[in-house]
């Protein structure tokens, strides 16, 4: 028999303490979602089921207490720190959840200067452990645009991607070890070393888990040099997406890893480099970064190949390194980007998928057109890739519209979920993966087991393995 | 019934939140340089007018601009069905940059578009625009309501509306938040004045200067919309067709960027320490509230 709301308070209260179970009804509403639903969130309409409480977890010991309480109980359990998620992971789908939240455990354990690691707790915002290890010279080489906002802990169950990961790779490729608790309670601890062969790579099993097998509670990354006074910075004009695919498989194929290789479409484009980009083109842009030579010979090697293909026209490189310096999302954009979905209606949203270099520009060119002829009200619908890799890239669709003649609790109904599914199912047509960087959450569920094929049998088997009672954030990753 | 032909001018400016602090720099380009049309020339969509280095950042709608532009969309919406017919005309006096806005204002149904052709930057040159939107009002002779924004961004004294209404002969009100059509020829406004906000009648032809207002977005129009009025006409006009000499005027105007300073509003902080938030509001109360609480 499930606890009543009260009951799970009192429980909760007992573990952490009354000052750390939060239970104030506006709290507890928006903690029902996060910005996959932020049109109802804007407008004051909550449409999930409200949580029993949210949980400030403080230490390591009371994610396990909340965890075994949750799991005794059958309660389900949301994992969150930064609040960053797009994609409906947060999204408390069961009546009465526990939003296990960890972001007062936000202490940075150490930084290793020599070994070049760093570890912190899951609730360091990415932005305070890039700060304080450029105090030392060092970066930590991820840069997504949720830099001022995001937590550690978020970033890794989500496998986050930043702006810079062509060179630094994903945060997949900087966890050196980590520490998680699982339902019932078991802390475990992946220890820091370079590489080891003893048997499957279990980082794995908690990078990207989205909250549904374990609470990630600390991790270990890996370090950088911090050197900004060797980047450079170039951008180009060119005529069409499918010669910008094809320069950028020319540099990565060809050894060149610039931190930053993006390629956007005319329409993306426009909104970003409409005051020194002639309408109707697409644009190219790279960073060079690292030690001097490196980045020379990087830039070099760039420009050797951008000149094989005489559409592409140079642009000055302030003018990248100026928007770059602009690029990042913090609480002010957040506020505007609010204000201006109340007054207008009108809505930006994204998508984001990969590809090999065969398909990729098939799966961009058949999603845009079926977007724009299938979907209403579409005001702007285009896209970039932004993270490139020797066997093909990814593909971040950009798209707004307005939402008329619906209430805010049908505008995910009416127009995202259309239009995800277009881009799924565009991208598995042609061979893609359906998600790239933001997560599977609850909006692409739907597609998960074509996304998996044979495999999903793998996925199934951790979830039954390591969450045999089904209450780690339901309906994320796994439908319901 | 007439319709009412509202005109609204628009400016493009540089967006300056995009712009690194670093390049807040009095440049080469300064105003006190307006000695002839080969310096104007090579200053046209150089972005360095106002002398700080703007070309490398975005152009945006200036925002009081913007506002007066969704007015008079909802102006035009809240007579559609049985009220005054409205007529909408838009005209930006710039270069290449304002063409997509006039596109975007075409598609949401602003059946007038006009760019007044200017080489030099106009910034800080308030009665140089002004004339150019007088002449071209009093030539074109189609406007009984103008309205732009108050100010447009930190190189605009504020002083447009004034200086178009004095060439105009027209009664000029300004910090206008609402509008409201009455008849095809009298509106009713709200602007704010010192004391607060202020409703008046005003009979046309005026000049509305829109201020902070509650309505600061512009709508989007969707892509099949744009697609409806791609190939509508955008007006083009240049400046000797209005027989206004634009260096001649530039060289009358005796702005002169000197330099610059930060203003730091920076103010000192406390982070409060303690285990709980109880604990932390315990001592905020404690040792900060309290006390401002006893002088009450």
């Amino acid at each position: 028999m499930s606890l009543s709301r009260e009951t799970i308070v009192e429980g909760l209260k007992h573990i952490l303490g009354a000052d750390s179970v939060v239970t104030d009804e506006r709290i507890l509403r928006e903690s029902s979602i996060d910005r996959f639903r932020m049109f109802e969130d804007i407008h004051g309409v909550y449409t999930q089921p409200i949580p029993a409480a949210v949980a400030m977890a403080r230490s390591t010991e009371q994610v396990a207490g909340v965890l075994r309480f949750a799991n005794e109980h059958g309660i389900n359990v949301v994992a969150r720190t930064g609040r960053t998620a797009t994609e409906g992971g947060l999204e408390t789908a069961v009546p009465d959840s526990v939003v296990l939240d960890g972001s007062g455990m936000n202490q940075i354990v150490v930084i290793d200067a020599y070994n070049m690691q760093a570890t912190c707790q899951c609730g360091v915002p990415l932005q305070v452990l890039e700060d304080r290890v450029r105090e030392q010279g060092l970066t930590t080489g991820h840069s997504p645009q949720s830099k001022p906002l995001a937590h550690m802990g978020g970033l890794t169950a989500t496998r986050s991607i930043g702006q810079l990961s062509t060179l630094y790779g994903g945060i997949e490729d900087m966890i050196v070890g980590l520490e998680a608790v699982f339902p019932d309670g078991t802390v475990t601890r992946i220890k820091n070393v370079p590489r080891r062969a003893v048997g499957p790579d279990i980082r794995h099993v908690i990078i990207g888990n989205e909250g549904t097998l374990c609470y990630i509670t600390e991790v270990t990354v890996k370090l950088f040099p911090y050197l900004p006074e060797n980047n450079i910075f170039l951008g180009y004009t060119v005529d069409t997406m499918k010669t910008g695919f094809e320069v950028l498989r020319e540099v990565m194929v060809n050894g060149y890893r610039p931190s930053v290789a993006r390629l956007y479409d005319p329409a993306d484009g426009a909104y970003h480099f409409a005051h020194f980009v002639p309408e109707g083109l697409s644009v190219l842009i790279f960073v060079a970064e690292g030690p001097a030579g490196i980045a020379k010979a990087t830039a070099e090697g760039i420009e050797a190949i951008v000149a094989r293909h005489p559409e592409c026209r140079k642009v000055e490189s302030r003018y990248i390194s100026t928007w770059f310096a602009d690029l990042n999302w913090g609480p002010d954009k957040i506020a505007r980007e609010r204000e201006g979905i109340l007054q207008t209606g009108n809505i930006n949203r994204t998508t984001e998928v990969s590809g090999d270099w065969g398909c990729i520009n098939d799966i961009y060119e058949n999603a845009l057109r079926r977007i724009i002829e299938e979907i209403p009200d579409i005001t702007m619908a285009g896209g970039h890739s932004s993270h490139s890799y020797i066997n093909g890239t990814n593909m971040y669709f950009n798209y707004f519209y307005n939402v008329v003649d619906c209430g805010p609790e049908e505008e995910v109904t009416k127009y995202h979920t259309p239009i995800n599914r277009i881009i799924c199912e565009e991208t598995l047509r042609h061979g893609g993966a359906i998600v790239h960087h933001h997560g599977l959450g609850k909006a692409r569920t739907p597609w998960v087991k074509d996304e998996y094929g044979s495999s999903y049998y793998i996925l199934e088997g951790l979830k039954r393995a390591f969450d045999p009672k089904g209450i780690m954030n339901k309906g994320t990753i796994i439908p319901a | 019934m007439n319709a009412m032909r509202i005109l609204v001018r628009f400016k493009v400016t540089p967006d300056y939140e995009a712009l690194r602090e670093a390049d807040w720099a009095a440049g080469e380009g300064d105003c006190s340089d307006r000695s002839g049309a080969a310096e104007a020339d090579a200053r046209a969509g150089s972005g360095v007018a106002s002398g700080v280095e703007t070309r490398y950042v975005p152009r945006i709608l200036d925002c009081f601009d913007e506002s007066a532009l969704e007015m008079a969309l909802r102006m035009r919406d809240a007579t559609a069905s049985d009220g005054v017919p409205v007529d909408l005309g838009a005209i930006s006096v710039g270069g290449r940059e304002v063409e997509p806005h006039l596109k975007t204002l075409q598609a949401l149904g602003y059946e007038r578009a006009t760019r007044v052709h200017v080489d030099a930057g106009l910034d800080f040159a308030p009665t140089v625009t002004a004339s150019i939107i007088a002449r071209y009002v009093q030539e074109t002779n189609k406007t009984d309501l103008l309205m732009l924004g108050c100010r447009n961004g930190p190189d605009d004294a504020g002083t447009l509306p004034f200086l178009v209404a004095e060439e105009l002969g027209w009664p000029c009100v300004t910090q206008v938040t609402e509008v409201m059509v009455l008849s095809d020829d009298r509106v009713r406004v709200a602007h704010m004045v010192d004391d607060g906000l202020l409703r008046v009648t005003v009979r046309l032809p005026c000049v509305l200067g829109v201020g902070n207002a509650v309505v600061a977005r512009l709508r989007v129009p969707t892509l099949t919309a744009r697609l409806a009025r791609r190939e509508a006409h955008i007006e083009h006009v240049q400046t000797s067709d209005l027989g206004i000499d634009v260096v001649s005027g530039l060289a009358g105007e005796s702005y002169v960027l000197t330099g610059l300073e930060v203003v730091r509003r920076d103010r000192s902080g406390t982070i409060i320490g303690g285990q709980t938030p109880r604990e932390k509001a315990q001592t905020l109360f404690d040792s900060h509230l309290k006390s401002l609480m006893g002088k009450l």
